[in-house]
Order: structure tokens, then sequence, then C-alpha cells
């Protein structure tokens, strides 16, 4: 699903030059739920932006899905974050103004294809993270645990190939936390690819596999033995 | 659904979506349209009180009858050192009117008049009034007819009839409210039977009465009255308001040959062309019309400025939503058209506002006050596209800026 091969970025700010990934490959396989660990400054949101096509790489390859975006043009990239890609983000990025469905509806607007009744799809999804009752609701009504499931029902309305978590956790509390796992779990259950990034150790340990990235590069991979499978695996059977 | 039809629902639901989060600051967004709404409302107020003015001034010279050339002895103070017993020259003859009606084939109709300040008298009452004696063609060039009785005729003309035809003011000063109809006037020591009232025509442009006359058949007025072989006026109708010119030319030639074989002064008279007249109180009207244009260009202006400036401090503070939409799938281009529709629903908001405010305005003063006000539609339809095309023309800066932000950068904004 993610094929990535000696990805390289640096930045300039000023005479400052610094190269935040220094050669990183490694691959995703379709339905695999992988974790992409390092401390702050180990270049993983650089990665996980070249991934959903946010930021480009100097140098390397990218294929998602089949398709290689190493020289794709902005319209291109637009159209694929669209289509093949769901992102959650740590700070939720809710329209404040908007209902939670008007939230979920947001990517449909810049979706070519007719998404059919976009407010059916919405009300789907947000059945999916178990947020049917609160549709109508503005953010600001709801916990920070209940914005990231809105945020995670918005990944989720164009169907996406992957879906791309940025610390999604990390705004929230044990419990909220948990919960939003376990959606993660429940949808990779059901057959989606899921690439997390986090520091958080307790949080990677519920991926099928951890990527350490340290400095730039992949400094090890380990397999988590036995990941909690979800009681209620596929049971929200959102596709 | 056809892809079209799709495209447009994206961008209706795109719209008011925009609609919404627009309304996170309606103080911010009232006082940024505010510049366009005083603006419209005022140019709207300032067109309706122009074309009414411009509508009364029509008004009264299509009352005095169109399409006329005014053709005047000249008033004369002093030939060969001496003052002249007669105020005014003497040369214009009644056979001059039918001369220029035969003459000129841009002339429909020409009729004499000849005028004199007299006192009316009726049963012990008078009152001073200028009676005017013309034919029954004079009558119908100048839109003269009556309100009830009737209009003396070409017999009454021919047979020199003692018949009046009174204004409503020279009735009001001798009969109150009655009906003179039928009743005996005496103008000087001559009596003559009221055959009729004209109909009210108000004040002329420059104030004057056309209500205070009282008319009375050529013929008479000239053998039985003042026992003159002369006359003060011809009236020529054109055949057309292009006519004018070229008739008042032909009317000088015409009068020029024909006063050559009598004694005394050339050009012994003045023409007053009604379109000159309509053309002087236009200019008026026009230059009022270049200062609401003025005005209107100020106001777009400064409405442009006001919803530039919000635009811009929207597209700062939105950075953050303009990043997350980036990474959900927008293009550089739905951006820049969200800003632009979003500047330009602004304005239209504001330009509508305006539109309301001002035909209110316009509207209630034309009710309550003695002022004649014409609500105009064209101009208000106007106002609203042009406020609605800067919001679009403006828009562009806000939108080429939001455009150009980079997902990343945008989605890590404070």
């Amino acid at each position: 699903m993610i094929e990535v091969e000696a990805l390289t970025r640096l930045y300039a700010r000023g005479t400052l030059e610094t190269q935040v990934l220094k050669g990183v490959t490694f691959r995703v396989r379709r339905g695999e739920f992988v974790a992409i660990m390092g401390r702050s400054g180990s270049g993983k949101s650089t990665l996980l932006n070249i991934v959903g096509l946010l930021d480009r790489a100097d140098s390397g390859r990218y294929l998602l899905d089949g398709t290689d975006f190493s020289g794709a043009d902005d319209d291109e990239r637009s159209a694929a974050r669209n289509r093949k890609l769901g992102f959650v983000f740590q700070q939720f990025h809710l329209l404040e103004r908007a209902s939670a469905l008007r939230n979920v509806t947001l990517p449909l607007l810049y979706t070519e294809e007719d998404p059919g009744d976009s407010v059916q799809r919405a009300e789907r999804a947000l059945h999916a993270v178990g947020l049917a009752h609160r549709a109508r609701h503005l953010p600001s009504e709801l916990s920070g645990g209940e914005q990231q499931r809105v945020a995670i029902a918005r990944a989720l309305i164009n169907d996406p190939a992957v879906i791309l978590a940025d610390e999604p956790t990390g705004n929230l509390d044990a419990q909220s936390a948990a919960e939003v796992l376990e959606i993660f779990r429940r949808l990779v259950g059901a057959g989606r690819t899921l690439v997390l990034v986090t520091h958080d150790r307790a949080v990677a340990e519920r991926a099928d596999r951890i990527l350490l990235l340290d400095d730039g590069r992949i400094a090890g991979e380990e397999a988590v033995p036995s990941p909690v499978a979800g009681a209620h695996l596929g049971a929200a059977g959102f596709v | 659904m056809s892809a079209v039809q799709h495209r447009h629902r994206r961008l209706a639901r795109g719209l008011l979506l925009s609609l919404q989060l627009l309304g996170a600051h309606r103080l911010r967004t009232a006082l940024s349209v505010s510049g366009l709404l005083v603006g419209v409302a005022a140019v709207i107020v300032m067109v309706a009180v122009g074309e009414g003015a411009e509508r009364r001034v029509l008004a009264r010279v299509q009352g005095m009858g169109s399409n006329l050339l005014v053709v005047s002895a000249a008033p004369a103070q002093r030939v060969a050192g001496r003052p002249r017993q007669v105020p005014v020259y003497t040369m214009l003859r009644a056979s001059d009117a039918a001369a220029i009606a035969q003459g000129s084939s841009r002339a429909v109709a020409a009729a004499p008049a000849v005028n004199r300040s007299v006192v009316v008298r009726s049963e012990g009452v008078n009152t001073t009034t200028i009676l005017t004696g013309t034919t029954a063609g004079g009558l119908r060039i100048r839109n003269i007819s009556a309100a009830s009785g009737r209009v003396f005729d070409d017999r009454d003309d021919r047979e020199r009839q003692r018949v009046a035809l009174l204004g409503p003011t020279v009735v009001r000063s001798l009969f109150g409210a009655s009906d003179p109809v039928g009743r005996v006037v005496r103008v000087g020591n001559v009596p003559f039977d009221v055959v009729g009232v004209t109909r009210a025509r108000g004040l002329d442009a420059v104030g004057v009465d056309l209500d205070d006359i009282v008319l009375v058949p050529f013929e008479t007025a000239t053998r039985r009255l003042l026992n003159i072989a002369y006359v003060h006026t011809l009236f020529i109708q054109a055949r057309s308001t292009a006519d004018l010119v070229p008739l008042e030319r032909d009317v000088r030639e015409i009068l020029h040959s024909r006063q050559a074989g009598r004694s005394g002064m050339l050009d012994s008279f003045v023409i007053q062309n009604q379109a000159t007249l309509l053309r002087t109180e236009r200019g008026a009207a026009r230059a009022m019309n270049q200062l609401v244009v003025g005005v209107a260009l100020l106001a777009l202006l400064a409405g442009a400025i006001g919803i530039l400036a919000v635009m811009l401090i929207s597209v700062r503070e939105r950075t953050r939503e303009i990043g997350l939409r980036r990474a959900l799938g927008a293009r550089r281009r739905d951006i820049q058209v969200q800003f632009v529709l979003e500047s330009a629903m602004l304005a239209a908001a504001g330009g509508l506002a305006g539109v309301v405010v001002g035909l209110t305005a316009a509207g209630s003063a034309a009710m309550l006050g003695p002022w004649d006000l014409v609500v105009s539609w064209r101009v208000a339809a106007l106002a609203l596209t042009s406020s609605t095309i800067v919001g679009l023309i403006v828009g562009t800066i806000p939108a080429a800026r939001a455009a150009r932000l980079e997902p990343i950068t945008a989605l890590r904004a404070e």
C-alpha cells in the first residue's frame, strides 16, 4: 500500500540547514497498522507529511496504492489527499462554527465524483465512530475525545486507502485516548490501512508493527507480539 | 446527477459553509460592509431626488407644448436714439404664421397670439390678468384644453365672437368655487360670455402661473379689444424635437424675407426653442448626475477598501482552516474560488443592505414629504451588481494570498 524508498528531506531556514530525513525506506502492507515512533525532532512528522502528500521529499521514491507520487503536481496531490488519504491530527482541526456533520462532509466539497447523499454518508461515518447522536452538535459542545472521533469520521468519509494519524491521542485524556485507539483497531480489523505517528510507546504498541525513527533514519523495527484484538472486531462495519 | 449539477451543488454547499464561517465575526463583517451600505443607500436617494426633479421639469415643459418654437416680437427700448411709444416692435403679422406653416416642411402648425395685461370684472369683483388672443389652432399647439365647458373654435374666431376661456386662477379670483361657464365677464368694458375653463397647468419652469389667463379668439382680440394689426407672438409646432433647430433657421429666413418689404428694423424678433429650454434645465440635472456618479464611485472605492481589509484579516485568521481544507483535498484553485466568492458575498450583502436602506429612505421621504422622488429599480439593480463585481475584483487579492499558503505551514499556524 505504501512504498517509501530512500526518502531525504532538507529544511533550510536562512543559513541553517537541517537534514531531517536521511534516506528512509519502509513498506506498509494493505490492512496493516503501523506506528512510527521517535523522539521529537526525529523527523517522524516530516515523514508523515511526505506520506500524506502535504510535503515533498528532496529525493527518493514514494508509491501510494501503486501510484508513484514523486513527481506529481499540486492538483494530483490534492486529488489523492482527497480520495486516498484520511488525516487525523493532534489538534483535531475541526471548524468551530460548523456542526459535527458539516465537519465530516467537508472533504466531499473537494471530491470530483458525485458523492451521492453526503449527509447520509456523514451520518454513517459518525455512526462508525459511535457519534451518530452528536451529529448536530458544534465542536465546542463535544468533549476532546468526541471531537477527535468526529475528525476520524471526517477521515473516513471518502473511504480512503490509508488513514494517517499524527499524535492522535496527544491532546486527550487516558480514557478518550483508549477509545480512539479502540476505534483504530476496529478500523484495521475491518481491513483499513493505518499509519500512526507518536512518541508514546503505549500508543505505538497498539499497532501491528513499530518503526523506530531516530535522527532521520529508521533505527529499528519491532513486531508487536499480540495486538489486542477488539472483541467487536469490525462490528461497526464501516467500509 | 450530471457532473455539472454535482459541481454546482458542491459550490452551493461550500458557499453555505462560508456564510456560516463569516458569521463568526458579525460586528466586524457588518462594519466591513457598512461603507458599501451607506454609499449605495446615498446613491439611491440622490438618484431618486435627481430623477424626481427631472421628471418635474419635463412635465412642465411638455405641459407648455412640446416641439414648440416661440417667436416673440422683441421688446423695443430705443429706436434712432428715442424711446418708442409702443413697447415692442410691430413687425410680426398674423399672416407670417400661415407663411411659415406653408413655407417650411418642418412646421406642422403655426398660430399667432397677442397678449395684454387687462382688468377682468364680474359683478363688482375684478382681477388683473393676462389676456391672450389666439386661434383655435394656437390652443391646440399649446396643449390648452377645457376642463369644463368648451374651447373656442375657428367659427368664433372668424365671427369675432365675444367668448372667453378662463384659467382656473382667474376663475378662483372672480367666482370662487362656483362654475363660471355661461356667466359674463367684462374685459375692460367689453362683455364676454364665458364658454369654458382651461385644464390646470400649474407653474412654468420660472414660476409663472400658467393658469392666470383669459383666452379669447384671435380676431376678437385684435379687432375688438386691442385694435392692432401686428402680433406679439407666433407659436410654431415642429414635426419632431429633432426638427426644432433646422426649423428655427427656416423661420428666421422666412421672416427676414417677408420683413424686407416692410419698413422698420430687421431681426425684430427672438425665437425661443423649447428644446433649448429643456436642454438648460437638463444641464442642471446632468451636473447632478455627474455628482451622483462621483459619489457612487467613491462609495464603491470606500466599500472595496473595507471589504479588502476584512478579507485580508480573515485569511490571516483562518490560515489553519485553509491548511485543513488543503489537507482534505482542496486544490489551490478551490481555495482561491472560496475567498473570491466570500468577498463577493460580503459585497453583495452590503450592496443589498444599501439598496434596502436607500429604497426605504427614498420611499418614505416620497410618502411623507413634499418631495418628488422617483425610486429607480434600474439604479438599485446596478448598485447591487457593481457592489458584487467590486467584491469579486477585490477578493482576488486575499484569495491569491490564501491559495499561496503551503498546507503544512498553514496547518501549523497559530
